[in-house]
C-alpha cells in the first residue's frame, strides 16, 4: 500500500531522509518512531504529497507520487485519511460540519452526508458532540473528531503524524487503540510517534528512524530510547 | 447532480465569506458603484449624442439667412441654378415674424428676423457642397446646416468619450485595488482553514471559487446600484432632456433612444468582470495550494 524506494529528502542542510526503503502492506498497522528531528514528519509529508523527494520514488496505493500532477493531489488526499498532532479542525465549524466538509465539497447528497457523518462519529463515540465547536472539546475529543473526519470518506490508508503529541498518556492510549480498531476493519494505519508508552503497549510493527535513516524495522516491536539494533 | 450540489455548496461558502467581510462589503460596493455610475452615465450621454448626430446626418437642408436689402426671390432663383440643389423654400421675414408672434405671443417690436431660404440638397453627400456655394453669395449673411452642428457635437462627444474612459479606467484601477485588498484580508484570515481544506483533499476550485464568486457578487451588486441611480436620473431628467434635444434638432423623434438596455448590460458585464477578475487574481496570488 505504501512503498518508498531509495528516498532521500534534502531541505538544503543535512538531509532529513537518507536512502529510505520501506514497504507497508494493505491492512497493516505500523509505528514510525524516532527522536525529534529524525525525519518522521518529513516521511509523512511525502506520503500526502506536501513534499516531494529529492531523489527516489514514493508509491501510495500503487501510484507513483512523483508522477502525480498538481491537479491530482486532491484526489490522492481524498484517498488518504490524515490525522495531525494539532488536529487541524476548522474552528468556526461544528463537529458535524468538520466531518461533513469534504463530503459536501464532493457533492454528496445531504442525506448520505448525515448518514456517513453519524457513522464516523459513532466509531469515535462522539455522536453526542455533533453540535459542539472544536474549542468546546478536550484535546482527546478534538483528536477523535480528527479521526472521524479522516475516516468519513472510507480511505484505505490512515496516516497519523504524532497524533498523541498533545495528549496525556491515558488519552494517548485511547486514541491509538481507537486507530487499532479501525485497522482491524482492513484500513492500513501508519502512525508516527516518539511516545514509548503507546508503542510498547500495542506491540505492533515498529520502524525506527534516526538521523533520516531506518535503523530497525521489527514486527511486534518495542521502542526503547536507545534501541538494541540486534533485536 | 454531484457537480450541481458542489456548485451549490460553493455558493453557500460565498455567502459565508460575504457575511464575514462585514463593513468592507459596503466600501467595495460603494466605490465600484460610483465607478460604474460614471461609466454608465458617460456611455449613455455619448450614445444619445451619436443618435442625435445620426438624425442630423439624414437632414438635407441648409438654411441661409439673407442680408437686408436683397430680394429673397432673386436669391432663391440664383441658388436653384446650383446643380446639387433640389428645392428652395422661401420664408420671408414677415411670415417668420407672424409665426413667431403667434406662437410666443411676443410684444410688438420691430421685426428682428432675416429673410430665410431653406435649401434642400439632392443627397446627403451634396449638403457640404451646397453649403459652401451658398455661403459665398454676397446676399447671404450666414448659413446653418445640421451637418455643421453634427460635427460640433461629434467633437464634443469625442472629448467626453476620452475623458470619460480615462476616469472609468482610473476608477476601475482603484476598485481593483480595493477588491484585491478585501479578498486578500479575507484570505489571510482564513489561511489556516485553506491549508486544512487542502490537506483534506478539497479541490482548488472549491477553495478559490467562493473568493472569486464574492468578487463577482460585488460587481453585480455595484452594477445594480449604479443602474438604479441611472434609472432615477432618467426619470427626473428625461422630460426636460427630450424638450431640450427636440428644440435643438426639431427633426428628432420624440421617443429618443438613450440606449438604456445596452448601457445596463455593459455596466453589469464590466462590474462582474472587474469584481471576479480582481478576486481571481488575488486568490491566485495568495492561495498557494
Ligand atoms: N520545511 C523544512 N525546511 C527545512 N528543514 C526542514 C523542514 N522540515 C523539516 N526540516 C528538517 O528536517 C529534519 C527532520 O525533521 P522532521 O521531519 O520534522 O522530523 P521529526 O518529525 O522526526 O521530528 C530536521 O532536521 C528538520 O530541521
Ligand atoms: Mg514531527
Amino acid at each position: 500500500m505504501i512503498r518508498l524506494q531509495n528516498v532521500t529528502k534534502d531541505y538544503g542542510g543535512r538531509p532529513a531522509l537518507v536512502n529510505v526503503n520501506l514497504h507497508i502492506a494493505l491492512g497493516e498497522f505500523a509505528f514510525l518512531v524516532g527522536p525529534s528531528g529524525a525525519g518522521k514528519s518529513t516521511l509523512m509529508r511525502l506520503l500526502y504529497r506536501e513534499e516531494t523527494p529529492t531523489s527516489g520514488s514514493v508509491f501510495v496505493g500503487g501510484v507513483n507520487l512523483n508522477r502525480l500532477h498538481k491537479r491530482q493531489v486532491p484526489l490522492l488526499r481524498r484517498r488518504l485519511g490524515t490525522i495531525f498532532q494539532d488536529y487541524k479542525l476548522l474552528p468556526r465549524q461544528t463537529v458535524f460540519n468538520n466531518v461533513a466538509y469534504i463530503l459536501r465539497a464532493l457533492g454528496v447528497e445531504e442525506k448520505e452526508v448525515a448518514k456517513r457523518v453519524q457513522s464516523a462519529l459513532s466509531v469515535v463515540s462522539l455522536e453526542h458532540k455533533a453540535d459542539a465547536y472544536p474549542d468546546e472539546l478536550s484535546g482527546g475529543e478534538q483528536q477523535r473528531v480528527g479521526i472521524a473526519r479522516a475516516i468519513v470518506n472510507g480511505p484505505p490508508v490512515l496516516l497519523a503524524d504524532e497524533p498523541t503529541g498533545n495528549l496525556d498518556p491515558a488519552t494517548s492510549l485511547e486514541i491509538v487503540q481507537l486507530l487499532e480498531r479501525i485497522a482491524e476493519r482492513g484500513t492500513t494505519v501508519f502512525i508516527s510517534t516518539h511516545d514509548t508508552n503507546i508503542v510498547n503497549t500495542l506491540r505492533r510493527r515498529v520502524i525506527y528512524l534516526k538521523g533520516g535513516e531506518i535503523v530497525s524495522d521489527v514486527d511486534s516491536g518495542v521502542y526503547e530510547l536507545e534501541p538494541n539494533l540486534n533485536v | 447532480m454531484r457537480h450541481l450540489r458542489t456548485f451549490f455548496r460553493v455558493i453557500i461558502e460565498t455567502g459565508l465569506g460575504i457575511k464575514r467581510s462585514g463593513w468592507s462589503n459596503w466600501l467595495v460596493v460603494s466605490i465600484l458603484a460610483i465607478a460604474l455610475t460614471i461609466f454608465g452615465g458617460i456611455l449613455q450621454v455619448t450614445m444619445t449624442m451619436k443618435n442625435v448626430v445620426a438624425a442630423f446626418g439624414s437632414q438635407l437642408e441648409v438654411s441661409a439667412y439673407l442680408k437686408d436689402g436683397y430680394q429673397p426671390k432673386r436669391v432663391a432663383r440664383e441658388i436653384s441654378q446650383i446643380p446639387e440643389v433640389q428645392l428652395v423654400e422661401i420664408v420671408t421675414k414677415d411670415v417668420a415674424w407672424d409665426e413667431m408672434k403667434s406662437t410666443f405671443k411676443v410684444a410688438s417690436l420691430a421685426n428682428p428676423l432675416p429673410n430665410t431660404l431653406h435649401i434642400r440638397a439632392s443627397s446627403p453627400e451634396a449638403v457640404e457642397a451646397v453649403a459652401a456655394k451658398v455661403k459665398l453669395l454676397s446676399a447671404v449673411e450666414n448659413i446653418r446646416y445640421p451637418l455643421n452642428v453634427a460635427r460640433k457635437i461629434n467633437e464634443f462627444r469625442h472629448f467626453i468619450e476620452i475623458a470619460g474612459f480615462a476616469i472609468t479606467a482610473a476608477l476601475s484601477a482603484a476598485t481593483l485595488t480595493v477588491i484585491g485588498n478585501t479578498i486578500h484580508l479575507l484570505i489571510e484570515s482564513r489561511q489556516r482553514e485553506i491549508e486544512i481544506l487542502s490537506l483534506m483533499g478539497v479541490s482548488p476550485f472549491y477553495i478559490k471559487g467562493p473568493f472569486v464568486l464574492q468578487g463577482a457578487a460585488y460587481g453585480a451588486g455595484s452594477a445594480a446600484v449604479a443602474i438604479l441611480v441611472l434609472v432615477g436620473v432618467h426619470i427626473y431628467l428625461d422630460p426636460y432632456l427630450t424638450d431640450q434635444l427636440v428644440s435643438l434638432a426639431p427633426f428628432l423623434p420624440r421617443n429618443i433612444e438613450y440606449g438604456m438596455w445596452q448601457t445596463f448590460g455593459v455596466m453589469l458585464g464590466l462590474g462582474v468582470l472587474v469584481g471576479a477578475g480582481g478576486s481571481a487574481w488575488t486568490s491566485g496570488k495568495y492561495i498557494k495550494i
